[in-house]
């Protein structure tokens, strides 16, 4: 019934399996559609993202797999809205780290999905709780209309991206725009909700009805560009305040708007900002990097290439999650906590890129002394203010009468609040399970992590598909008919991937572990740069 | 014995000398400019003294009497060919460092040098009267200006028919030149390979040679770059040529250091006496290397009277020399001249410099456009050649535009490469190619890119995504660039946010990141222009139909005590005219439409 190990892909496997679908989704949309956008003289969304970035920046994209799976007319259908039509993500401009949301224009026609509202909203959320200047390069026909209910009314639906846009810029989280394409309807809010928009002639246009639906309203007879286009808006209306002549025209614009920008919005960290001091001779003499203040970064022991070798191909066969560990933190070093009580759970101080940081770890199943144990250490950081990783991999809190009995839910519960309530940063990274009350004990979607990835291998559900079956198969009174519960483990089989998981933004994105050092020191820069207040905790069950 | 010497001149040749004065342990005194009045060579000095001008003879023999001055080194151009001055410096009791007022003035005239070579047996360029048949002349031909140099006044004529014409222009450019429209016609030596012979008297009546120097790379009669000793000779003329110009010397009892220069008919093997200079020449570097000889130290020892210090047979040669010159012009911009401030300024270490510019200094163009002179020696040609284009290399002068690049693409030529493979008007007939900006730009890159972006962490600028290959960098320096790997030792540059400036093999290039702002008015309209304001007409300048340029006032509309201008948006026709003189027109009245050129029928 179980399957052999042998037949289960190794981790190496699936990281390749997911760069193949992450080159997919990247393609954006079908061939013809985008010999179409480029034959227009527009640069694809990716295209405008690199060239608005500084050379060589990196991003940190956020859900690139997106609506993958979904909206598709057939079943396999898989890339129907690749990266559910927009790309967003963290990089650099001029030196500063700002959030980027770039409609893809090729994937029908930019127009807003779901999950292309969720996205848009949660890029937001990052920017908002990251203090960061967000730039929207805006080539969108508006809501999706035939999903109109699924887009248009809800408290977290397309309106929210305007109310988001307010609140931020009265912050001082600078909202900046280029319209490069339409800008429709709703979305011509966009634009118009922004501190400073540019607009590309003879290629932008903004209107709150376009020419088919004025025609139908009034009867007036109008082209898109006189009706809303770069010369109407930046000479006539007012909507604009740049006109660019082309895409490359319009990124430099933003790039110079975020060069005025001051200093204090945004994060500015990081080596070699905008200063540029003419430095007279060869070798570029830069500090270092980050909070780190010039310190050498030492980077781990062992390569982490090698972190595909230290998870065993089966979920079943045990590891030391320390392995992991070593492979991710600087020098390979790990202050544990506590390393003799509670071994299931590890937890310690260590550095990643320089940036100190609480990790807790599952080796195990969660037992009281586990929770227990990771309570007092996620109330440690928080007192001390270092961020707090979690590395998830955790089929649940043991179960049996003995361990309920001693009141296992109530050190749960301890576990649970500590990490609810608390106020520095937190990552997640699920590099195996994410099963039940393991989920929120770790820091699940439901507990604000600052961002949320999971590794190819990742499985998460309410219980496994197994449990999930038999407990159904119980209830039912069908405990050996196992034609009722194969659909059952198939259900749980199909929901419990990450791919579906991201699909519907519960992460932030499948990630390579190859690169999850690097992803969370990119992180770890941008959520260590706004202040954390005060921890304070609701009533811990004693 | 000489004790204070004055200089009668600027820039790096006032800094030769005085550099063998220091070495002497003689005092030294320079004379300058209120322009010059913080140049280098004005520091060196033990005194300076403030005079009008270089030239102003009175003020520079003032100031030697007020320093105390017992010698005066005239330097190279200025005074230095100026018999009357040489006659009042030694009237005044002070020492001439040249030779004598009565040969500066023979050899100053070249109707006169040229009698006076043809007495000593010198061969001379065959020349024909003005009087005479030009029907009868070998042509081509030169036409001359009898008191020139430095290419003024010249005309090369290849016909009788054309002779009218260039006789008549070579007049009028001597007449402004030099005041004196005399002209002289001489035989015109296609392919010729400037060959001169570096020579020096004493007051004993001593005159050696101190070998030749090739200096046929030349632009309009300008030289570049200048060897020593000449090569590809073969010993019997080489002979011939030295022999030649100490005759020459010795006839007119020349005393101290000279220079005769000859054209050599690189197909024949003819030469000829073209001028004698009575002065230390600009690339008396390279003769100093070769033979093994400190120039200025003999001039003052023989200025004081000494005899010199070895006769022919005591002198010995040594390593081929080159000297490359390095001017303020922009070689591959049609030679324009380059002012402003060279603000940073590296001369190779592995060279002889002489030169007076460092960092910081001020290039106008009210002097010679010359900053200094690298110098390099080898075993043998190829070996100085080699050196020659390391050195250049290794020079960079940032802040304004030299010809160092220029040089270098020369030097590192196989034209060059080849002994006495150029001719004197090589330069003229052919086109050096610029190098590839783009191995710099790729430098440039790099250099911009480890300036403003992290060098490591998480953020580094090595272009890293998430699950795929990194995004090679592309930095914009006027165009995508992708940046090289590494930047090369000792690369000379300037970077900031906006602009990365280097030397690469000399040159000097400016790079330029797109500036968003700059070109933002670039977006222009529809070329209707409007009225900004109500107001008043006060002037139309154009009329429909007229070709206007971008920025060209099309009209005046007075509004709000304003006089506003109307300006073209781009180049074009005008299309229409909507307000005349004097009219009130509304805000927006549309008052000019201009089409852009190409869209008009």
């Amino acid at each position: 019934m179980s399957e052999t190990p042998s037949t289960e892909p190794s981790l190496r496997e699936l990281s390749a399996d997911l760069r193949e679908r992450l080159a997919r989704v990247r393609q954006g949309g079908s061939e013809a559609a985008r010999t179409k956008h480029t034959d227009r003289g527009k640069l694809l969304p990716r295209e405008r993202v690199d060239r608005l970035l500084d050379p060589g920046s990196p991003f940190l994209e956020v859900a690139p797999l997106a609506a993958y799976g979904m909206y598709g007319k057939a079943p396999g259908d898989d890339y129907a809205v690749p990266s559910a039509g927009v790309v967003a993500g963290i990089g650099r401009i001029q030196g500063r780290n700002a959030l980027v949301i770039a409609n893809d224009a090729t994937v029908k026609g930019g127009t807003y999905y779901p999950l292309t509202v969720k996205k848009h909203l949660r890029a937001q959320t990052i920017a908002a709780e990251n203090n960061l200047p967000c730039v929207y390069l805006v080539d969108s026909g508006g809501a999706f209309l035939p999903m109109q209910d699924e887009v248009f009314p809800d408290r977290e639906h397309f309106g929210r991206i305007f109310f988001n846009q307010a609140n931020m810029s009265a912050r001082g989280i600078p909202q900046l725009a280029a319209v490069m394409g339409s800008c429709t309807a709703g979305g011509a809010y966009v634009p118009a909700m922004s501190d400073e928009t540019v607009i590309v002639k003879e290629q932008g246009t903004i209107f709150l009805g376009g020419p088919p639906l004025v025609k139908a309203a009034t009867g007036e007879v109008v082209s898109a560009e006189d009706l809303g286009g770069g010369d109407v808006h930046a000479r006539r209306s007012g909507v604009v305040d740049h006109l660019a002549d082309d895409d490359a025209h319009a990124l430099r614009i933003l790039r110079g708007i975020v060069d005025t920008l001051p200093v204090s919005t945004g994060s500015t960290s990081g080596a070699g900002s905008t200063s540029g001091a003419g430095s007279t001779s060869g070798a570029g003499s830069t500090s270092g990097a980050g909070s780190t203040s010039g310190a050498v970064v030492e980077e781990p022991l062992e390569d982490p290439e090698t972190i595909y070798d230290v998870v065993p191909s089966s979920t079943r066969t045990p590891y030391d999650v320390r392995e992991v560990i070593r492979r991710l933190v600087d020098g390979s070093r790990l202050q544990e906590f506590k390393q003799l009580y509670g071994e299931t759970l590890v937890c310690g101080f260590a550095r990643i890129h320089g940036h100190q940081v609480g990790i807790v770890a599952n080796n195990g199943i969660l037992f009281s002394e586990s929770a227990l144990k990771g309570a007092h250490f996620v109330e440690l950081c928080n007192q001390r203010g270092i961020p707090l990783l979690f590395l998830q991999n955790i089929t649940g809190f043991m179960v049996g009468r003995e361990y309920e009995n001693r009141g296992i839910a109530r050190d749960g519960a301890k576990l649970v609040t500590a990490v609810a309530c608390s106020v520095v940063p937190k990552l997640t990274v699920v590099i195996g399970g994410s099963f039940g009350a393991g989920n929120y004990g770790m820091c699940g979607r439901a507990y604000d992590p600052r961002f949320l990835w999971m590794w190819p291998n990742a499985r998460i559900s309410v219980m496994g598909g197994d449990q999930a079956a038999n407990v159904l198969a119980t209830v039912a009174g069908r405990e050996d008919d196992e034609e009722f519960k194969d659909p059952i483990r198939e259900q749980y089989e199909t929901q419990g991937s990450p791919y579906y998981a991201s699909a519907r933004l519960w992460d932030d994105g499948v990630i390579d572990p190859a690169d999850t050092r690097r992803i969370l020191g990119m992180a770890l820069e941008v959520t260590t740069a706004v202040p954390t207040p005060d921890p304070n905790y609701g009533i811990f069950r004693m | 014995m000489i004790t204070t010497v004055l200089v009668a001149n600027r820039g790096e040749i006032a800094r030769r000398v005085f550099r063998t004065c220091r070495a002497l342990g003689i005092r030294t005194v320079a004379v300058h400019t209120d322009l010059d009045a913080d140049a280098l060579h004005v520091r060196d000095a033990d005194e300076a003294l403030l005079v009008p001008s270089y030239l102003d003879a009175e003020a520079v023999l003032a100031a030697a009497r007020e320093a105390g001055a017992d010698a005066i080194h005239p330097g190279y151009g200025f005074l230095s060919e100026n018999a009357a001055f040489a006659r009042a410096v030694t009237d005044a009791g002070i020492a001439w460092v040249g030779p004598s007022p009565t040969v500066i003035e023979q050899m100053g005239r070249k109707d006169a040098a040229r009698d006076l070579a043809v007495a000593a047996g010198v061969p001379v360029v065959p020349s024909y009267g003005l009087e005479e048949d030009p029907a009868g002349f070998a042509y081509p031909v030169l036409v001359k200006a009898a008191a020139g140099g430095g290419g003024k006044g010249m005309r090369v004529v290849r016909s009788a028919a054309d002779l009218p014409e260039g006789i008549a222009a070579a007049k009028r450019e001597a007449a402004t030149a030099f005041g004196d429209d005399t002209v002289l016609i001489e035989k015109y030596v296609e392919r010729g390979r400037h060959i001169e012979v570096q020579v020096l008297g004493d007051s004993h009546g001593h005159v050696v040679h101190l070998g030749t120097r090739e200096c046929s790379v030349q632009r309009r009669h300008q030289k570049v770059l200048e060897e020593a000793p000449a090569p590809a000779l073969d010993a019997g003329l080489r002979e011939r040529i030295h022999a030649s110009a100490v005759a020459l010397s010795a006839s007119v009892g020349y005393e101290n250091a000279g220079t005769i220069e000859y054209l050599l008919d690189a197909s024949t093997g003819d030469f000829y006496f073209l001028e004698m200079n009575t002065r230390l020449q600009v690339e008396h570097p390279v003769t100093e290397i070769h033979s093994g000889t400190d120039l200025v130290a003999l001039q003052l020892a023989v200025a004081a009277g000494e005899p010199l210090p070895f006769d022919q047979a005591g002198l010995r040669f040594y390593d081929h020399a080159i000297e490359a010159r390095i001017y303020a012009e922009d070689a591959f911009g049609g030679f324009l001249p380059q002012a402003g401030r060279a603000t940073t300024v590296h001369w190779p270490a592995a060279a002889r410099v002489d030169h007076a510019l460092e960092s910081g200094q001020v290039v106008s163009t009210s002097y010679d456009p010359m900053l200094g002179k690298v110098i390099v020696a080898g075993r043998d040609r190829e070996a100085a050649r080699r050196a020659l284009v390391e050195a250049l290399d290794d020079t960079a002068i940032l802040g304004l535009t030299t010809n160092t690049g220029f040089l270098r693409v020369l030097a590192a030529g196989t034209e060059f490469a080849e002994p006495g493979g150029i001719d004197t008007a090589w330069l003229d007939r052919n086109e050096v190619p610029a190098p590839d900006p783009a191995p710099a730009r790729a430098i440039a890159a790099r250099l911009w890119l480890d300036a403003h972006t992290a060098p490591a962490g998480p953020f580094a600028g090595d272009g890293f995504r998430m699950g795929a290959a990194p995004v090679a960098p592309v930095v914009e320096l006027d165009e995508p660039a992708t940046p090289a790997r590494r930047v090369p030792a000792g690369t000379v540059a300037r970077v900031t946010p906006h602009q990365v400036e280097l030397a690469h093999h000399g040159q000097r290039h400016v790079f330029t990141r797109p500036d968003a702002s700059a070109d933002h008015g670039a977006a222009a309209g529809d070329g209707t222009i409007v009225a900004p304001m109500p107001g008043t007409v006060l002037d139309v300048r154009v009329a429909a139909g007229d070709q206007v340029s971008e920025g060209q006032v099309l009209g005046v509309v007075e509004a709000m005590k304003m006089e506003l201008a109307l300006k073209a948006p781009y180049d074009g026709q005008v299309a229409s005219v909507g307000a005349s003189t004097g009219q009130q027109v509304a805000l927006g009245a549309v008052l000019f439409v201009v089409e852009a050129e190409g869209e008009s029928a």
